[in-house]
């Protein structure tokens, strides 16, 4: 019985934590660098060097990387089948933001094995070094050694309680709970990566209490940038079985939303582009589980 | 009360533990060889032009999922297979209307659930399958998950091993999985997996 009550009482504990109000970092702003910025810096760096701290990562796929993502920011793709997508959502975030920030800090982590990006530390355990460009069948992300590095880094150094019981890599974890990340996780990566103040509504297992959810998200796409936390599984269906887990599974960037009678359209970003989609009203109000407003 | 509740739980997990679906044809590709051939044959030639995915949503294969991918903008739209919306959608991003029509009824008579492209990189090189997922006849106890036969058609020969797995390359002895799944040999380019998830 008292085993029974320290049980409740810690998933109670894990409910109130998870059901974060809001979350308020330093305030920046402002774009901190622009993209031709970033590509003079790496113009003027050499492509070629080898590396022996990153053994699996080839220069020529990673300098290529860098500059894509220079090139078409929407490009990052977090892989099939990975839980990557709140590093995802996030690298959005920072392209926005800070590319010079962001090609500084991967050349650095490059060259030295470990890098410091807005005052935050990063440096890699070897397991996760040894992985960053073995990561295969994954679609695009197999040629992408910088997204490979950027992705395993972030999902090594922030950690939820859903990385509780998998907090070290081993091979084929970028698809587990290693790589899982919750709302407040999500929050307190964008909150320190971007400088920017953070306000979140819901949780991880209860919805937000906003009454129309169409009126809250259009009233605030405007003026800032909106990441929700979704259950992709009913929207994205990979059984035909009624009965499903009602949990968020999914980060995505909000771009647009209209709504013409009950239908309502989303555009959003995900993987390496942008999605449109038709849903109802209530499928909307069904799927979101969290929704995180950043100040522009 | 408490008691029996525990006895019903214990004996429902006990249940969902021991039972798993049953699949009744164990040799489902060989059956409908012809029909998966011209499914996967069909979606590769109209794929290319304007990239696509169907998948049907529904038990009985009435509802579509239509993914219209470009580089720039996917566009995910569910339309009843009857609904005139689902014409209208495809001329209006100039698909392949009666191709992608006759492909739905194939896929309706043969349970097809769902099928799409692949991409996957060998030596950096781009390379691509087609995925596509049957529904078959199964057993299912409570609380058991669903299972679907998952199909991989490859362009190019593969490399197997002694069990039958899908492996990496000629020169290696790893197992290659896809979507996590490891995959077993029917012919040199096409492979199976069992799932409990369609795409």
């Amino acid at each position: 019985m008292h085993i029974q009550f320290k049980v409740i009482s810690f998933v109670f504990y894990l409910l109130i934590l998870a059901n974060q109000k809001g979350f308020a970092g330093d305030l920046f702003g402002e774009i901190i660098s622009t993209k031709e910025e970033a590509t003079a810096f790496l113009d003027q760096i050499d492509q070629n060097k080898e590396n022996t701290l990153w053994p699996n990562v080839k220069s020529r796929l990673f300098y290529d990387n860098l500059k894509l993502n220079l090139e078409n920011p929407k490009s990052f793709y977090p892989g099939r089948s990975t839980n990557f997508c709140s590093y995802g959502a996030l690298s959005y975030l920072v392209m926005e933001k800070d590319p010079l920030g962001y090609v500084k800090f991967m050349n650095e982590l490059y060259d030295k094995g470990e890098a410091t990006f807005n005052n935050n530390h990063f440096k890699p355990t070897k397991a996760v070094m040894n992985a960053a460009g073995t990561l295969k069948f994954k679609g695009v992300l197999d040629i992408r050694h910088a997204e490979q590095m950027w992705f395993l880094v972030l999902a090594d150094h922030y950690k939820g309680y859903l990385n509780f019981f998998d907090k070290k890599f081993d091979e084929g974890d970028e698809n587990t709970f290693w790589a899982a990340t919750n709302l407040s996780k999500f929050d307190r990566m964008v909150s320190q990566m971007c400088g920017n103040h953070v306000k979140a509504v819901g949780s991880d297992l209860i919805k937000p209490w906003v009454k129309d959810v169409y009126s809250y998200l259009a009233k605030r796409i405007d003026s800032n940038i909106v990441s929700l936390y979704v259950n992709n599984r009913i929207i994205h269906k990979k059984n035909h079985d009624k009965i499903k887990f009602s949990i968020p599974t999914h980060f995505i960037i909000l771009r647009q939303i209209r709504q013409e009678g009950n239908m309502i359209t989303l555009r959003y970003w995900d993987y390496g582009g942008e999605t449109e989609m038709q849903i109802s009203s209530r499928t909307l109000k069904k799927i979101i589980f969290g929704i995180i407003t950043i100040d522009k | 009360m408490i008691g029996h509740l525990s006895v019903i739980l214990i004996s429902c997990l006990f249940l969902a533990a021991s039972c798993s679906t049953k699949i009744i044809s164990t040799n489902i590709y060989q059956e409908h060889k012809t029909d998966l051939d011209n499914i996967e044959r069909r979606y590769e030639k109209l794929n290319p032009t304007n990239h696509f995915s169907l998948a049907f949503t529904d038990k009985n294969f009435n509802i579509v999922s239509l993914e219209m991918i470009t580089d720039t903008l996917t566009r995910i739209y569910e339309f009843n297979v009857t609904e005139k919306r689902l014409a209208d959608t495809l001329i209006k991003y100039n698909y392949d209307t009666a191709g992608i029509y006759y492909l739905i009824r194939k896929m309706q008579q043969t349970k097809v659930t769902w099928i799409n492209s692949f991409d996957y990189y060998i030596n950096d090189l781009p390379q691509q399958l087609i995925l596509l997922s049957i529904k078959p006849v199964t057993i299912r106890y409570i609380f058991s998950p669903p299972k679907y036969v998952a199909l991989a058609y490859f362009r190019t020969t593969q490399f197997f091993d002694e069990k039958g797995r899908l492996l990496d390359s000629r020169r290696t002895k790893q197992v290659r999985k896809i979507k996590g799944q490891v995959f077993y040999k029917i012919t040199d380019r096409v492979c199976y997996t069992i799932t409990d998830k369609y795409r």
